[in-house]
C-alpha cells in the first residue's frame, strides 16, 4: 500500500493493545463492533453457546451441504481475531465463570435484548457490581429505558422502524427497504465502537467506567434524520424521490447497453455543481444539452428533470458500460458502474489497496473477509486472523483467564457448563 | 459533567463527505473549528431550506450536520489564507479534511507541508476512494461510491432500477469510520504522545453494507440482487415482509423462531379480532406444526414438490395480509410486542418526530439559534454516554462567523486577512 499505511522505519503496535474486552454480542451489529476492536488489537473474548449458537453460524453463506456450525461466511466476517470460549452462563457455575471474565475486563458488551440479558445475569447492575471500573456497552433494539425498552427486533424489523423504509425508493412503490438489513453492518457497529473508545479514554483519564446505553433505534435515526428535522424545523413533508436528490440533476442510475455476458447493467451518475453538468454533456456527445435553456441552471434541471433524465437515459442505453464510466470520470465527473459482489470482490482498486484479507480458517480455509473501514499510517488497524471455531478458545480461556486446572475444565465440560 | 473529548481541538475543513464526522466528535465535547472556502461549503446551498432565512444560511443539511461547530471562512487557495490555515494545524489536536492527492498538492497542504506544521497530529483523510490506487483521482458521490460498493446492486425492485439509499449514507459511512479512526488514534496519542494519519474511503467504507454478498460470490460463486423485498426463496413466506395496515405499514418478521414465530401472530389475530378460519383445522395443525425453518429449507430445495405447500401457504399469507389490514398500525406494533411478535411500524418521519419512546428519552434536543431567529429542534446523538454525556452547546455558524476569533487564538492577524479578501 502506498497511502497512509506503511512506516518502515518502526514496527508500532495496534491502538489499542492491552485493552480487554468481553463480548457476548450475537447477530450483526454487536460482533461487527468488536471485531473492529479486535482488527485494532483489542483482546476480545466472545462468550458463545452451543445451547442456542449464533443465529449467523447457522444461517451461511455456507459451501453447499456444509452443515458446520464454523463455516458461515457471514459469521466468520465478523467476528474475526476474536476468542470464543462456550459458557452456559443459565448454569449458576457458568454465570459464577461468567463473573469472573466479567472482574477481568476493561469492557463488556452486549446487544441481546433486556429480557436475554436478564436470563444470562449479565445486566449492568450486576456487571457494575462485580467490576466498578467496568465499560458496560449495552445495546438492545430501543435502548435501555423508555416505555418501548423491552422491545425487540433484527435489522429488518429496525430498517422500517428507523425510518429506511419510509425514505427509499419510489413515492408508488411499496416501502420495501434497500434490500438489506443495512443499520446493522456500518452505521450500528461503527457508533457503537466510537462510543466505547469514548469510554476507554475516559476510564484511562479518570479510572471511572461507565453505562454507553445504545439504542439502535436512535443509532440508526441519526443517520436518516435530515427529513426529520426538515419536518420538525421547516414543516417540509418527504418525497421519496429514488435516485435523485433535491440539489443536484441529473443524478440517478441509467442502463446501458445489454451484454450477454452482464446483462441489467447500470450506470450511476451524478452532476454535482455546473461544471460537472458541462463536462459530462460534452462527455456524452451532447454539449449542445448544456446550452440547452431547460437544462441552464440546477434549478432548470429539477424542473425539467423528467426530460433530462429521458435524454441520458437513452444515451446510457447505446453504451457500452465500462467505457462511458471511464468517459466520464475522465472529465471529472462522478460517475460509476452499480456492481456486483463478483466484481466488487475482484475489483483492481480495492486489490491494489488490499482491501480484502483472506485469513486461513481451519474448516472454512482461506475465504474473502472485508478489511478495515479505516486505516492508520502508524498503528495497523488490519484482519490478520481468522474467526474462531464454536468454543475454540474455552480451554485456553479457561485456564489463561479463569486459571482453571485441566481436570476442573474437563469437569465443567463434561457437565455442560463450559459448552 | 464534561465530554470524553472536552480537551481535543479540531478543524475540520471536510466537504459534505465529512460533515457527519466532525459533528459527532463535536458531541463528544471536542471544539470542532469548521474551516470553509470564502463562497461557504456546498451545503450551505443545498435544498431544502430554513424559510425566510437568507442564503447561505438556509441550507437544512448544512445546519443539521455543522451544528456545535465553530465556523471560519479562509482561500486556502491563497499564501496567507495558506500560512493561517497552517497556524491553526499547529494548534489543533485533530485534522479532518477531504482532499484527494492531487487536491492537497495544488493546495500546497500535503501530508508532510501538515506533519511538519504539528508532528503530532491525528491528520484524517476522507476521500471518496482513498488515497491510493487506480480511482484515487477519481471524482466521487454518494450515489456513485453506492453503486461501485455493491450495495446499490441489492436495492430496488427487479423491474426497475437499483436504488440509492436516502440520506447520504455514503458520507455518513465513511464520517463514522474517519471519526472511530481518529478517537483509536486520539488513544494512541494519549499514550505516546504520538500521532498519526487516518485514511477514510467513501467506497471502502460502504463494502461491509453488502451483507452476505460478498460471501455469497466468494464461497458459493452467486451474486444477490435486488429482488423488491421478496427474498430469495422465490416464493411467500407468510407473516415476512412489508403488510399495509389500516393507517400506514409495517415490517412483519413472524417467521422460524424469530420471537415468537409466526405462531404469535396467529395469537396476536386471536387476541384482537377472536379465533378464525387459521386457528381451526386444517390450517392451525399447519401453523403450528410445520411452519418453521425445515418446511422453507424443504420448500427451497424442492419447489416443484412444495406445491401444495405453497398453495397452503399463499392462503395463510392472505390471511395475515387481510388480518393487518384491517387494524391501525401503533396497536398491532404494540399489542404484538408484548407477545413478543416481531413488528415494527413503517415510521414516517412525522412518526419519528412524534415517537413516545424517543420522547421519554428527551432524544431530541433543542438549540437556540439567534442569528436565524429561532430555536430549532434537532435529532439526538446516537449514543447515550453516562459519565460523558453528548451536549449542544452552539448553532451551527453562520458563513464566516468565528474567523476572526479562531485566527486570533491561531495568533494570526485576522483583521489584515480580512481586509485583503483572503479571509471572511
Amino acid at each position: 500500500m502506498t497511502s497512509a499505511t506503511s512506516e518502515s522505519t518502526k514496527t508500532y503496535p495496534r491502538p489499542l493493545e492491552g485493552l480487554k474486552v468481553l463480548d457476548l454480542t450475537w447477530f450483526g451489529a454487536g460482533p461487527i463492533a468488536t471485531k473492529i476492536l479486535a482488527n485494532l488489537g483489542a483482546d476480545v473474548v466472545r462468550i458463545e453457546t452451543e445451547k442456542r449458537p449464533d443465529g449467523l453460524r447457522v444461517v451461511g453463506p455456507k459451501p453447499v451441504g456444509d452443515n458446520s456450525l464454523n463455516t458461515s461466511g457471514y459469521y466468520n466476517n465478523f467476528n474475526a481475531e476474536k476468542r470464543s470460549i462456550t459458557i452456559d452462563l443459565t448454569q449458576p457455575e457458568g454465570h459464577a465463570l461468567g463473573m469472573r471474565l466479567v472482574e477481568w475486563a476493561d469492557l463488556f458488551m452486549t446487544n441481546m435484548t433486556n429480557r436475554a440479558v436478564r436470563q444470562t445475569g449479565m445486566t449492568w447492575e450486576q456487571v457494575h457490581e462485580a467490576n466498578p471500573r467496568i465499560i458496560g456497552m449495552y445495546e438492545p433494539m430501543q435502548g435501555n429505558t423508555g416505555p418501548h425498552t423491552e422491545y425487540m427486533g433484527f435489522g429488518a424489523v429496525l430498517s422500517a422502524l428507523c425510518g429506511l423504509n419510509y425514505l427509499a425508493g419510489h413515492q408508488e412503490n411499496r416501502p420495501i427497504g434497500v434490500g438489506s438489513n443495512y443499520p446493522d453492518y456500518v452505521v450500528n457497529p461503527g457508533h457503537g465502537v466510537i462510543a466505547m473508545l469514548a469510554a476507554v479514554r475516559h476510564q484511562r483519564r479518570t479510572g471511572e467506567g461507565q453505562l454507553i446505553d445504545m439504542s439502535q433505534f436512535e443509532s440508526s435515526a441519526a443517520v436518516l434524520s435530515a427529513p426529520v428535522f426538515a419536518w420538525d424545523n421547516a414543516g417540509l413533508e418527504y418525497v421519496r424521490q429514488g435516485n435523485r436528490v433535491p440539489y443536484a440533476a441529473p443524478h440517478g442510475a441509467y442502463r446501458v447497453a445489454e451484454h450477454p455476458e452482464r446483462p441489467d447493467l447500470w450506470l450511476a451518475l451524478a452532476c454535482l455543481t455546473e461544471d460537472d453538468w458541462r463536462a459530462a454533456a460534452a462527455a456524452m456527445g451532447h454539449p449542445e444539452w448544456a446550452e440547452d435553456a431547460r437544462f441552464a441552471t440546477v434549478a432548470d434541471r429539477k424542473a425539467n428533470e423528467d426530460a433530462l433524465d429521458a435524454l441520458v437515459a437513452e444515451w446510457a442505453a447505446a453504451q457500452e458500460g465500462a467505457a462511458a464510466a471511464t468517459a466520464l470520470q475522465a472529465a471529472g465527473v462522478p460517475a460509476g458502474l452499480v456492481l456486483n459482489a463478483t466484481e466488487v470482490l475482484n475489483d483492481p482498486h480495492l486489490a491494489e489497496r488490499a482491501y480484502y484479507a483472506y485469513p486461513d480458517h481451519p474448516e472454512a480455509g482461506p475465504r474473502a473477509y472485508d478489511g478495515p473501514g479505516f486505516r492508520l499510517s502508524r498503528t495497523p488497524h488490519e484482519v490478520r486472523g481468522a474467526a474462531p471455531l464454536l468454543g475454540e478458545h474455552t480451554f485456553e480461556v479457561a485456564s489463561e483467564v479463569l486459571g482453571l486446572t485441566s481436570d476442573e475444565i474437563g469437569r465443567l465440560i463434561a457437565e455442560d457448563v463450559l459448552r | 459533567m464534561a465530554g470524553a473529548l472536552d480537551d481535543i481541538r479540531v478543524i475540520d475543513a471536510t466537504g459534505p463527505i465529512g460533515h457527519y464526522a466532525g459533528y459527532l466528535l463535536a458531541d463528544l465535547g471536542a471544539d470542532v473549528v469548521k474551516v470553509e472556502p470564502l463562497e461557504g461549503d456546498p451545503a450551505r446551498r443545498w435544498p431544502p431550506l430554513l424559510p425566510d432565512t437568507p442564503e447561505p444560511e438556509a441550507g437544512l443539511q448544512f445546519l443539521l450536520l455543522n451544528v456545535n461547530k465553530r465556523g471560519a471562512a479562509l482561500d486556502l487557495g491563497s499564501t496567507e489564507g495558506r500560512e493561517a490555515f497552517l497556524r491553526m494545524v499547529a494548534g489543533a489536536d485533530v485534522l479532518l479534511e477531504s482532499w484527494s492527492a492531487r487536491e492537497a498538492e495544488v493546495l500546497g497542504l500535503t501530508p508532510d507541508v501538515i506533519e511538519a506544521a504539528n508532528p503530532n497530529l491525528v491528520h484524517a483523510s476522507v476521500t471518496g476512494w482513498g488515497l491510493s490506487g487506480p480511482y484515487a483521482e477519481w471524482a466521487y458521490a454518494d450515489i456513485v461510491a453506492l453503486a461501485m460498493s455493491g450495495v446499490m446492486n441489492l436495492a430496488g425492485f427487479p423491474d426497475g432500477p437499483p436504488e440509492q439509499l436516502p440520506d447520504h449514507q455514503g458520507y455518513h459511512c465513511a464520517s463514522i469510520n474517519a471519526a472511530a479512526g481518529v478517537m483509536a488514534a486520539i488513544l494512541y496519542r494519549d499514550a505516546t504522545g504520538e500521532g498519526q494519519r487516518v485514511e477514510v474511503s467513501m467506497h471502502e467504507s460502504l463494502l461491509m453494507a453488502q451483507e452476505t454478498a460478498m460471501q455469497a460470490a466468494d464461497i458459493l460463486g452467486t451474486n444477490r440482487q435486488r429482488t423488491g423485498g421478496g427474498g430469495a426463496t422465490g416464493f411467500k413466506m407468510p407473516g415476512l415482509g412489508v403488510y399495509d395496515t389500516a393507517d400506514g405499514a409495517l415490517y412483519s418478521m413472524c417467521t422460524g423462531n424469530a420471537g415468537s414465530g409466526f405462531q404469535g401472530l396467529v395469537e396476536l389475530m386471536r387476541e384482537l379480532d377472536g379465533p378464525s378460519e387459521i386457528h381451526e383445522e386444517p390450517l392451525f395443525s399447519f401453523v403450528q406444526e410445520r411452519m418453521n425453518t425445515g418446511l422453507l429449507i424443504q420448500a427451497m430445495q424442492d419447489p416443484e414438490g412444495a406445491g401444495e405447500i405453497i398453495q397452503t401457504l399463499r392462503r395463510i399469507d392472505d390471511i395475515a395480509t387481510d388480518f393487518f389490514r384491517r387494524h391501525p398500525t401503533q396497536t398491532l406494533y404494540k399489542r404484538g410486542q408484548e407477545l413478543r411478535v416481531l413488528l415494527g411500524p413503517v415510521n414516517t418521519p412525522q412518526d419519528i418526530s412524534e415517537s413516545e419512546q424517543l420522547a421519554a428519552r428527551d432524544w431530541f434536543r433543542t438549540v437556540e439559534d439567534p442569528a436565524r431567529g429561532r430555536t430549532l429542534r434537532y435529532p439526538g446523538p446516537p449514543w447515550l454516554l453516562q459519565a460523558t454525556p453528548a451536549s449542544l452547546r452552539r448553532p451551527a455558524p453562520l458563513l464566516g462567523e468565528h474567523t476572526n476569533e479562531v485566527l486570533t487564538e491561531a495568533g494570526v492577524d485576522g483583521g489584515a486577512l480580512l481586509a485583503a479578501g483572503v479571509a471572511r
